[in-house]
């Protein structure tokens, strides 16, 4: 174990190849990458390194990226890419092929608004472009948690209950491109963390074939396969906490990480960033002697219902806030958690840091004032932030 | 003189693939060119061991219904654009774990030509350990019939009901530009000629291109019968030259045709796409001509090219 | 888009007035059909018929991803009411089923009893009978109608255009209704066959007026299993049989070449020549011998029809045929051993010439005893007395006879056979067999033709060949056949100092073979053609010839233009003339009681024991022909004696092999091995045999083998499904997944394999 002054593109690079290294006894290590803001750090990184059993093959585009990540990943081999915004865009379509395959790739999305016209700051609209895909979404607040997360995120999406590829996300610069503290775990622990990976389906001696037509009955069963095996993976990301804190001595953060949420009349629920911001708001409110709490959704998919319910349970006013639009709806996150509120409590809907406005406490404030004052629910607002 | 039995006799024997690489089954239609190639790939295959990535086209649907294996190899259905590229993953791996196995693309025109040609020029570019197939039909055969930039200039397709007014691709040429190990274009009238080029393309390392012609009777609207025939009239007339490119440089010419308009006039007139779109053999014949030049150039070989 | 005649309204009623009555409404149709069959016009174009009447239609096909062939359904439904169903027929009021094959529960699934179905199928209405005395059920060979009229390809034919004609009928609907949906839908060509099938189909209907409770369609109880897609590693075989998509099968079966049809001989030329290429000569010896008494002959003088027909022909010249029977008869050591046979009979054959010796060698082949009664001092007829011996070298003609003799067959020579003794041999032997020749010489009854100098050719080639003749002075023969060709060069050889041929024809007509025409020519003898003798001119002895110019009329029943002599003539000058003009037949040997009827002897209404062959009964005048039919007369005699069949075979009707079946392309270009010859400086004097005949067997490699699997492979490395497998007899097609492509067929270099309708399929 060092610690390391890195970013988090840095970091989730760092921990792919542990990982890469990791599978030098099994089928080895294959990632298809391709530069864009704010993502190319990572892939920089990643070609740096000599990784033993490993190749790292510039591709031309990021659709052809996930393309050599399938090719990987289906001869059995760990697989890994990062990319953001357009490049996930443009990568979309083999995003659909690598979960219809269920295969356990894992990328870095340093989220990035979508454009043109153009703009390289963060949002959370690309990543969520996968929402429905089948992919497993999970989004950190902090270098050390995208690194933790890459790790969690091979052991999760390659456990053969789970067997599906995996989104790990980042806010564009907010973390991508900060540079800070990580506890770095030597190879020999990343060794124990995360076995070899075995893809049960993959390209070997026998005459199969992957993707190819199936009648409406079978697409509809394996849709329900893929849909249970992605609810089962929150229970199981539970065992890889503790698998986790015995080897590596600290525990990765929850699904929902919850700050000062239980005896809170009003939450604030977000994603990334934000959410840290959150608790500082919070810490300020409490001081003022106000009953708020922090809700940090981490796990997007698969959405952790119960546990979500749960918080929000008797809560009188939840502040939802999301870094992203759906124009002509309102915020994605909103939309999905909004449901598990009691029917009496207001729910709110800010959409705030979009396109990568610097979202400071003061924005948050304000909106927790709007907020105290509501009677119902109001329509989704976006909110101005430069 | 002629040989008897063909391919020496070797199909079936223990020389031959056991089994067959595109099973009975299939749901391709009766004649297609693309079986015809499978059958021939089998045997150039024999004992090696292959791997293969089909991106969206007749290929994909041939495959049948989940879970049964109409190929007769581990093989990936990939999205339409990304054969190259997922086979440049497969082939990795192979590489990475020293494997005997050859990887293989086995894709259409329209995958090769049009919505693929960045994958595959990427994969050329970067010399990938792969034998990337096209099986030309002309056409996007799969939807019905458009026309794709391999659809010879005179074809009718849904997309261009009078007839293609542009050009067909020059594929090898492009391919060569890359400078791969290898390039050539397949006829399967020529089975000798088909067997060496596959079993010497198995066997070489690097980015391997195979252009086939392959007769569509769905789309080129001719007797199923006919396929092999009208590849052979290509082959006769000059409209398809059979040659290969070692290294992007050396060009060898494998089938001297006789460029009898004879034989150009059947290979329309037994294809109804060629109907009423105003297409003869005098329209045709200045750029067999034009690229017969080329041919000759490059390959250095003196010899008349036109004989009536 | 389908254009229709009116927007449907929900209150139509008059509109329906071309509707039968017995029409309820909502109506719906499910087609069963492949693909490429056109099922889904199918439902459009009687969808169109339906809208024209003012009726509100819904038409769809029901689209999976499978080919030409495979099954495939459509669906049209008819209301006067909006129509708001938006699923698939489960309970068809109609049911079009575009392929007998397909006939199967799910096909039936849902069909009430009382409602209508229209299957396409070669078989009678009266199969269907049974399984279908539910239903008012018409029957129409669809796919025979629409292929007769080319729609589609011979692989897969459209059959949608026909059925609904079909249909319409079925209803009772005129059949005007249908010109303007085909017409709206560029379907107008289609018409006629669509009509010939309004007026074919085959309807019948219920035993009784049944209506009873709907049969399926139920939502399936239970689903099959799926397994996860982290679970499929395995290996699945494949349960799409394929072969029932196609209409037609190819099999494997020998066609006839036209060497083999044309030989007059009966030789299976094709099998001598591919034992030749494969086995040597001696293999080509033992199926030659089997009927051919005398190769080492007819390797030399046949005429050779074969390679007239030979398919090859049209490609780079005919195979070499006759100097490959010389070739296997030069090199081969092998001869037949006659077998052994429990009925020995005994036959008399009168004439040792080639057909008697044909008879005989065939009648000794099969073990019974034979002799032969022969007037002359030698045996072999015309071989002998009638050939120069510079084409049939006497050890040659020896070497043949000795062979046939060797079978044990007793000869006399030197014994004429006049009535009386034909009465002996009648009483004494189980049968006889005459084949006596020729008898005759034909003449020109042209003036002057008494004078001397003026002979018969026959009788000169006999004396040339008894010793040796020495001649002078300027000759003309007249004829154009090989006796005249043989006439002039033994001429030319006998000293003659110069030969002419005189025939009235042209060259290209001349029944002589082409090359004893150029080697006659180059040897020095002048052609003349299309003169006609008019006259001989001379004092005791000839000196001299009026010809007549003649031209070529109109084409005789023989195909040959009709030679119409002219008024103009010429005069040469000769001191010698041989006439060899053909022979006729005068038999002047039955007893006055017998008569001569279809090659047999009768007496009034008996037929006799006594059978003819060779030239005194079918006058054909070749030594092929003289052997074939002494071959098939001593078959026929044996059977007759033994009251069986005589085993021949007539041609099946397009069994011959056309040079359109021959894939030419698959042979390279090689020109014909050509016959050496013995270039002499001067042929006078010289008898020696001048054609050396070939160098090698190579030429046997330019045969195609017609109509003759030579298992080279070329089926099965085409077959795009790969179901064409080795058998010990050659080769086998999967059945089961066989679609009916043909490129086995077409590419089949010799057709020795043909594409058949499969027609009439099973119910199950």
């Amino acid at each position: 174990m060092s610690v390391e002054l890195i970013s988090a593109n840095h970091a989730a690079a760092l921990s792919a190849i542990l990982a890469a290294r990791a599978n030098r006894t099994a089928r080895g290590f294959c990632a298809g990458v391709y530069p864009i803001t704010p993502s190319t750090e990572c892939m920089e990184y990643l070609c740096s390194q000599e990784i033993e059993k490993g190749n790292v093959i510039r591709a031309d585009s990021e659709h052809n990226a996930m393309g050599i990540c399938i090719g990987a990943s289906a001869a059995g081999a760990r697989s890994f890419t990062t990319t953001c915004s357009n490049g996930l865009a443009y990568m979309v379509e083999n995003c659909v092929a690598a979960a219809g395959y269920r295969l356990p790739i894992v990328m870095s999305v340093a989220n990035r608004t979508l454009g043109p016209p153009w703009n390289i700051w963060a949002d959370h609209g690309d990543s969520l472009l996968l929402r429905d895909l089948g992919w497993l979404q999970l989004y950190s607040a902090d270098n050390q948690e995208v690194f933790d997360t890459v790790l969690c995120a091979f052991k999760l999406a390659e456990d053969p209950r789970v067997l599906m590829p995996a989104l790990c996300c980042m806010d564009g610069f907010i973390l991508s491109h900060t540079m800070s503290q990580v506890d770095v775990p030597s190879q020999e622990q990343v060794d124990r963390f995360l076995p070899p990976v075995d893809i049960p389906q993959r390209l070997d001696k026998t005459a199969h074939t992957l993707g190819q037509m199936e009648a409406p009955h079978a697409s509809v069963m394996h849709r329900i396969q893929h849909h249970q095996a992605m609810l089962g993976a929150e229970q199981l990301y539970a065992e890889i906490q503790d698998s986790f804190a015995e080897i590596f001595g600290r525990r990765p953060a929850d699904p929902l990480v919850t700050y000062r949420a239980e005896d809170a009349e009003t939450l604030i629920v977000s994603m990334g960033t934000l959410g840290v911001t959150a608790e500082r708001v919070v810490d300020q409110l409490r001081e003022q002697g106000q009953a708020v709490g922090a809700v940090r959704v981490r796990m997007f998919r698969p959405m952790p219902d119960t546990g979500l319910s749960k918080i929000f349970a008797g809560k009188q006013r939840i502040a939802v806030l999301d870094r992203d639009v759906s124009i002509g709806f309102g915020g994605v996150l909103w939309g999905e958690v909004r449901g598990f509120a009691d029917p009496a409590t207001i729910v709110q809907n800010y959409m705030v840091g979009v396109a990568g406005g610097d979202v400071r406490p003061e924005h948050m404030l304000n909106l927790l004032v709007d907020l105290q004052q509501r009677r119902e629910s109001g329509a989704p607002q976006i909110v101005e932030v430069a | 003189m002629i040989k008897e039995p063909a391919l020496n006799g070797m199909a079936y024997t223990e020389q031959d693939r056991r089994d067959p690489l595109l099973r009975p089954g299939n749901s391709n239609c009766g004649g297609c060119g693309m079986s015809n190639l499978m059958q021939m790939l089998r045997r150039a295959t024999g004992e090696r061991e292959l791997k293969m990535v089909v991106p969206a086209c007749c290929a994909a649907v041939t495959s049948g219904s989940f879970p049964e294996s109409v190929f007769g190899i581990p093989t990936i259905m990939s999205t339409f654009a990304s054969a190259a590229s997922v086979a440049t993953g497969v082939a990795a791996v192979a590489q990475l774990n020293a494997e005997r196995t050859r990887v293989i693309c086995l894709a259409g025109d329209g995958g090769t030509y049009d919505i693929g040609m960045g994958t595959l020029s990427a994969a050329a570019e970067r010399n990938e350990d792969i034998l990337y197939l096209c099986y030309d039909n002309e056409i996007y055969g799969n939807t019905g019939g458009q026309r794709s930039s391999a659809t010879p200039a005179g074809a009718a397709t849904t997309s261009t009901p009078r007839g293609k007014q542009e050009i067909k691709k020059d594929i090898i040429g492009i391919m060569a530009a890359h400078r791969i190990p290898y390039a050539a274009s397949i006829s399967l009238a020529h089975s000798d000629d088909t067997l060496r080029k596959l079993q010497f393309a198995l066997d070489a390392r690097g980015f391997r291109f195979l252009h086939v012609l392959s007769p569509c009777p769905t789309g080129w609207k001719s007797e199923p019968a006919m396929g092999i025939e009208l590849v052979r009239l290509a082959v006769r007339s000059g409209l398809f030259p059979v040659f290969e490119v070692f290294d992007g440089e050396r060009y060898v010419i494998n089938v001297e045709p006789e460029f009898s308009n004879e034989a150009l006039m059947m290979y329309l007139s037994l294809q109804r796409r060629f109907r009423n779109t105003g297409v003869t053999e005098e329209i045709l014949r200045p750029s067999i001509e034009r690229y017969w030049n080329y041919l000759r150039l490059m390959s250095g070989r003196i010899v008349p090219a036109k004989r009536n | 888009m389908i254009p229709i005649k009116s927007k449907p309204s929900t209150m139509i009623d008059s509109a329906r007035s071309d509707l039968p009555g017995d029409i309820s409404f909502p109506l719906e149709i499910r087609l069963h059909g492949r693909g490429g069959q056109g099922g889904v016009t199918c439902a459009k174009l009687i969808a169109a018929i339906y809208a024209q009447t003012g009726l509100n239609v819904q038409t769809f096909g029901d689209y999976g991803a499978e080919r030409s062939g495979a099954p495939v359904r459509a669906f049209t439904r008819v209301d006067r009411e909006p129509i708001k169903n938006r699923n698939k027929v489960y309970r068809p009021n109609h049911l079009l089923v575009l392929d007998a094959a397909l006939l199967g529960p799910q096909v039936l699934d849902g069909v009430a009893a009382g409602a209508v179905i229209l299957l396409n199928s070669a078989e009678r209405a009266e199969k269907y009978a049974e399984q279908f005395a539910a239903y008012r059920f018409g029957v129409i060979d669809a796919t025979g109608i629409a292929r007769v009229h080319g729609i589609g390809t011979s692989a897969v034919v459209i059959i949608n255009t026909t059925l609904v004609g079909a249909y319409a009928k079925l209803l009772g609907l005129p059949f005007e209704v249908l010109g303007e949906a085909y017409t709206k839908m560029g379907l107008a060509d289609d018409l006629a066959a669509a009509k010939e099938a309004y007026q074919k189909v085959s309807i019948q209907r219920p035993a009784s007026a049944l209506s009873g409770a709907v049969v399926g369609g139920e939502l399936p109880t239970s689903l099959p299993p799926i397994r996860p897609l982290t679970e499929h590693s395995e290996d699945i075989a494949t349960s799409l049989k394929t072969g029932n998509w196609s209409t037609q099968l190819p099999g494997y079966e020998d066609f006839v070449a036209p060497c083999n049809y044309a030989c007059p001989a009966g030789n299976d030329v094709v099998g001598f020549i591919q034992a030749l290429k494969i086995s040597g000569a001696d293999a080509a010896a033992q199926l030659l011998l089997r009927t051919q008494a005398l190769p080492s002959v007819c390797g030399r003088v046949c005429p050779a029809p074969c390679m007239r027909e030979c398919n090859r022909h049209l490609m780079d010249g005919a195979v070499n045929i006759r100097s490959l029977e010389r070739w296997i008869s030069d090199h081969a050591e092998t001869r037949l051993l006659a077998q052994k046979t429990d009925k020995v009979h005994s036959l008399a054959v009168v004439g040792g010439g080639p057909a008697g010796l044909s008879a005989a060698y065939q009648l000794a082949l099969q073990g019974h005893k034979v002799t032969i009664f022969e007037k002359n001092t030698k045996l072999g007829g015309v071989l002998r007395y009638g050939i120069p011996i510079y084409r049939l070298p006497d050890e040659v003609l020896e070497r043949d006879l000795e062979r046939i003799l060797a079978l044990g067959i007793l000869s006399q020579c030197d014994h004429p056979v006049d009535k009386t003794e034909l009465e002996r041999l009648h009483r004494e032997y189980d049968a006889v067999i005459i084949s006596k020749g020729f008898s005759d010489a034909m003449t020109l009854a042209a003036a002057g033709e008494t004078l001397d100098g003026i002979e018969q050719g026959l009788d000169f080639l006999a004396r040339s060949r008894e010793g040796e003749l020495k001649l002078s002075g300027d000759l003309v023969v007249i004829g154009g056949g090989n006796t005249a060709i043989d006439c002039a060069r033994s001429a030319l050889r006998s000293g003659a100092s110069s030969v002419k041929l005189v025939y009235r024809r042209s060259r290209a007509e001349m029944p002589a073979i082409a090359e004893e025409i150029e080697d006659a020519i180059r040897e020095g003898v002048q052609l003349l053609s299309l003169r006609q003798p008019v006259a001989f001119r001379g004092v005791g002895c000839v000196a001299g010839i009026v010809l007549a110019e003649v031209e070529l009329g109109e084409a005789d029943v023989d195909g040959r233009r009709r030679p119409l002599v002219t008024e103009r003539t010429t005069e040469i000058n000769c001191s010698r003339v041989l006439l060899a003009l053909g022979q006729e037949n005068e038999l002047g040997l039955l007893p006055e009681a017998w008569q001569m009827r279809e090659s047999r002897a009768w007496s009034a209404a008996e037929a006799l024991n006594i059978w003819f062959a060779g030239d005194c009964s079918t006058a054909d005048g070749t030594v092929a022909h003289a052997i074939g039919n002494g071959r098939l007369t001593a078959l026929a005699a044996l059977a007759s004696l033994d009251g069986t069949d005589n085993g021949t075979f007539p041609l099946r009707p397009g069994s011959l092999v056309a040079p359109a079946q021959v894939r030419f392309s698959y042979f390279p270009i090689l020109a014909p091995h050509q016959d050496r010859h013995k270039v002499l400086e001067n042929y006078r004097n010289s008898f020696e045999e001048v054609n050396l005949g070939l160098s090698s067997q190579e030429e046997a490699e330019r045969c195609f083998s017609c109509g003759r699997c030579t298992q080279c492979d070329t089926c099965l490395v085409y077959c795009p499904e790969g179901v064409i497998s080795r058998s010990d007899s050659g080769y086998r097609i999967d059945e089961e997944y066989c679609k009916g492509c043909g490129i086995c067929v077409a590419e089949c270099p010799r057709r020795a394999i043909d594409l058949n309708d499969k027609g009439l399929s099973d119910v199950s």
